[in-house]
């Protein structure tokens, strides 16, 4: 790693940036006009997310102030986790517990910079960890082996049985970093007795290891407020994915990322709310006027990504999206498994969901135990593909739940779960006549395969299916 | 070298299982060392390990992996695909790792393209990721599903008592091997690595009395040999699945012998034994196979791992450590990342490399690291 990158501390260099961001639009329109000038790599990404209006300014100072979170966690007296997207954060708020999200930290970074996470993906293959493992951990894994961000307290994920390379990343950096280490195991099914009872059992020793590292004894009415703001979530994100589901869809593409990040960031907390009401709010007017959430107005095409987006600077996919008018509706990572949620009820697919029992301390856990199970790839990622509940069922239901024209994987290539089958999955989707196209670049990473080619395979595809004629 | 235990470990369809369906017995392979082989023992069937061992291409394997997928299971499903496992009656997929877990979907899909190479009995048998009470009580059922399974399909009992003596068979054949892996730690010892390597893998893929009896003959083959290896650099071999015995062959060349090793297809079998008290088996199986936590598959128990290794290299004398992994093997890459920081810091010297699975290629590249290896072992010797 250049020895410049070493002298700036990582999470407060993108604290600073973000907070810098959520402020730009305080002036006049020219001085943002010129502040955008500035930032060439991020004016993309700022001008896409701010113009959505008040959803986009709550996002960035969203995101502010997660990174402030971490920046300031030591002198508020805070234990620090690095965790990964898909465990809920729910738990580290109930404990105050400041949770640092690797795959969301390597976004802040691949958003921000041109130069991406490089420098921190390849810290990682210094420190001896693989280089074929998925970047989107090491991208700022990098930068805490390294040692230029917030000191770790302790190491948590979720993912064995689901993704080696996930819980790889998170098991080397415990080691690395000689920091106690919790994983949260996945059977290969989701449903019946057996399964829950796995859920629970190992979620309550996870309960038990975080209250021996904080101290602390996890409160019910901790507990009990997050959760009862996270139901309030849910509600709003169970109306924002079915007002996803009109023609035309009243959702600017950014919204997609903004649904499933508010929940990374701050699921359980009064943030989130609040950009996910507004969010709602700026749907439903769009939705009252019958009008596109595509800043072009008309739209051409609906996509489904059956995995996840492509991160790197400026937002290029979305800005992609609203180019070439297509709605995007959504990904693995934007649905949510509440009881409430509109595909849920479509597909009468409640006992694959989770709901909030209140009654007691131990219901919670066992609610947060099942709805952790039921997080993104957590849920369908864990056993064969083609099996219930897994990803070509949800994939399919959801692509015809939003009427796409088209399925997409884009992913890394350090993703063995899915490049370790999206062959035969990508041939059940084109049988189920849904055009399937894979990206092979890597959603973190333009080295790999730059966007300019990215973009040009993606709107061949289009073409060559004749799709955008 | 027993010469039937050599073709048992380098012929899949070999002699054993020839004759084995010739008299109406039925074969079940798996594709990790978490499978339990006694339950299949206990039904009457053999148990088999299956292997990649012998593919020349992966293109029925690139067809349903994808490229960044570790060429092992894609040399099982060429193999698969050409017929190779034409014997099997059926498949346990068990995921020890990402890739592995997907030979399930992409054997299966396969299967749609090429008929009859699907086994009529195929099963996921999960294993959890860690060791605790509820993790243990979870794998039991799953034995116990297995178990059922099994019964129903091929319409057979597994009683407790025959559980008991599969146990006591396959212990058996762990003692005998710890029996082996004792002359080769010898100072001179009077057996090679791959010769070693061999005669384990022949136990995956053979009935296991009539192994147990090779076994038994050829460590006192070995007892009464008088040709000793001697002035030979002392290796261990660990990392990703390897049952090349033309690689151990490879790196022990003429100057080095590989007299220890960590590796699924080796010592990972028999460094300990099922309870073969009054617990229940399925229990005492479920404990065994979960506790015995020496692939990284099993997250978070590293420093065991790592106090392994270094007990090994001590009990060998082993002078350096070859740490191997098969490219878009994170597990085992990842985990010889930290095994080289914390042994060079402990004085052993350690050779990191990636491989691929499958024919034996690069030996240009890699013997050259090998042999700068080689003079950094003399050069502590000399220093010693």
């Amino acid at each position: 790693m250049r020895r410049a990158l070493r002298e700036y501390n990582f999470d407060w260099m993108l604290y600073s940036t973000y907070d810098a961001a959520s402020k730009l639009m305080a002036g006049t329109e020219k001085e943002y006009a010129r502040a955008l000038r500035y930032i060439p790599y991020f004016s993309g990404m700022i001008d896409a997310v701010l113009a959505t209006g008040e959803p986009g300014l709550s996002f960035v100072k969203t995101c502010a102030e997660y990174l402030k979170n971490i920046v300031t966690a030591r002198e508020r007296g805070r234990k620090v986790a690095i965790t990964s997207f898909c465990f809920s954060p729910v738990i580290f708020y109930a404990m105050d517990i400041t949770p640092v999200c690797l795959e969301v930290m390597s976004v802040f970074l691949t958003f921000t910079y041109r130069r991406g996470s490089a420098e921190f993906l390849d810290f990682c293959n210094e420190a001896g960890f693989t280089e074929t493992s998925c970047s989107s951990q090491r991208g700022s894994l990098g930068a805490y082996l390294a040692g230029i961000g917030v000191d770790i307290d302790m190491v948590v994920t979720d993912t064995p049985g689901v993704c080696d390379t996930n819980a790889n990343a998170f098991a080397f950096a415990a080691e690395w970093l000689d920091r106690p280490f919790f994983q949260l195991d996945m059977p290969p099914l989701l449903k019946g007795e057996r399964y829950d009872r796995y859920h629970r059992d190992d979620y309550r020793a996870l309960v038990a290891f975080l209250e021996a590292q904080t101290g602390t004894k996890l409160r019910a009415e901790r507990l009990a407020a997050v959760l009862d703001e996270l139901r309030k979530q849910d509600g709003l994100i169970a109306e924002l994915e079915e007002m996803g589901r009109l023609v035309p869809s009243p959702l600017p593409p950014a919204f997609t990322l903004m649904n499933y990040a508010a929940r990374f960031l701050f699921a359980g907390m009064k943030p989130c709310t609040d950009m996910l009401q507004s969010m709602v709010n700026a749907a439903r007017e769009n939705a009252a006027r019958g009008v596109s959430g595509l800043s072009g107005g008309a739209e051409r095409l609906r996509g489904f990504f059956c995995y996840i987006d492509h991160y790197t600077y400026n937002m290029r996919m979305w800005r992609m999206a609203e180019d070439l008018g297509v709605c995007l509706q959504g990904n693995i990572l934007s649905r949510n498994w509440s009881i409430d949620a509109p595909h849920v009820r479509e597909n009468h697919m409640e006992d694959s969901a989770y709901s909030i029992d209140m009654t007691d301390l131990d219901s919670m856990i066992d609610s947060v135990a099942i709805m952790n199970s039921r997080m993104p790839m957590i849920k369908s990622i864990r056993g064969p593909f083609d099996a219930p509940d897994m990803w070509l069922e949800d994939t399919l239901s959801l692509a015809r739940m939003y009427s796409a024209d088209f399925v997409v994987y884009s992913g890394t290539p350090g993703c063995r779960n899915t490049w370790g089958m999206l062959k035969p999955f990508a041939r059940e989707t084109e049988k189920a006549g849904f055009p399937t196209h894979i990206m092979y670049s890597d959603a973190f990473d333009d080295r790999v395969q730059s966007w300019d080619a990215t973009r040009a395979r993606f709107e061949e595809f289009l073409r060559v299916r004749r799709l955008l004629v | 070298m027993n010469a039937r235990l050599i073709e048992a470990a380098e012929t899949l369809n070999n002699e054993y299982v020839r004759r084995w369906k010739e008299d109406g017995g039925r074969v079940v392979g798996y594709t990790c060392s978490y499978a339990p082989d006694e339950v299949f023992h206990a039904a009457g069937i053999l148990p088999y390990r299956i292997r990649g061992y012998g593919a020349q291409e992966t293109t029925i394997g690139d067809t349903y992996f994808g490229p960044f997928i570790c060429s092992l299971p894609k040399c099982m499903l060429q193999l698969a695909g050409g017929g190779a496992f034409d014997f099997l009656d059926g498949v346990v997929i068990v995921p020890g790792c990402d890739s592995m877990r997907r030979l399930d979907d992409c054997w299966r899909k396969a299967g749609q393209d090429m008929a009859g190479i699907v086994p009529p009995f195929f099963f996921h048998f999960a294993v959890p990721h860690k060791f605790a009470d509820y993790t243990v009580n979870w794998f039991e059922g799953e034995i116990r599903r297995l178990i059922e399974a099994v019964e129903r399909h091929f319409d057979v009992r597994i009683t407790v008592e025959a559980l008991r003596a599969a146990i006591a068979a396959y212990n058996r054949g762990r003692a005998l091997l710890e029996e082996l892996e004792l002359m080769r730690r010898l100072p001179e010892p009077p057996i090679a690595g791959a010769e070693a390597l061999s005669v384990v893998i022949a136990g995956a893929a053979m009935p296991r009395d009539a192994y147990n009896d090779l076994l038994e003959e050829c460590i006192l083959e070995l007892r009464a040999e008088t040709r000793r290896l001697q002035g030979r650099r002392r290796l261990m071999l660990v990392g990703s699945a390897s049952d090349d015995t033309a690689l151990v062959r490879f790196l022990e060349g003429d100057r080095a012998l590989v007299v220890a090793d960590n590796l699924c297809f080796g010592a990972r079998f028999h460094n300990d034994r099922v309870d073969d008290g009054p617990l229940d088996p399925v229990r005492a199986l479920a404990e065994r196979y979960l506790r015995r936590s020496d692939c990284p598959r099993m997250y978070g128990d590293y420093r065991r791992r790592l106090e392994i290794l270094t007990d090994t290299i001590q009990s060998a004398s082993v002078e350096g450590v070859i740490l191997q992994n098969i490219r878009f093997c994170d597990l085992h890459g990842a985990e010889n990342g930290l095994f080289e920081r914390d042994l060079e810091a402990r004085g052993i010297p350690c050779m990191r490399f990636e491989r691929e699975y499958g024919p034996l290629v690069e030996t240009g590249r890699l013997k050259m690291r090998l042999d700068a290896f080689l003079e950094r072992i003399d050069g502590k010797r000399r220093t010693a």
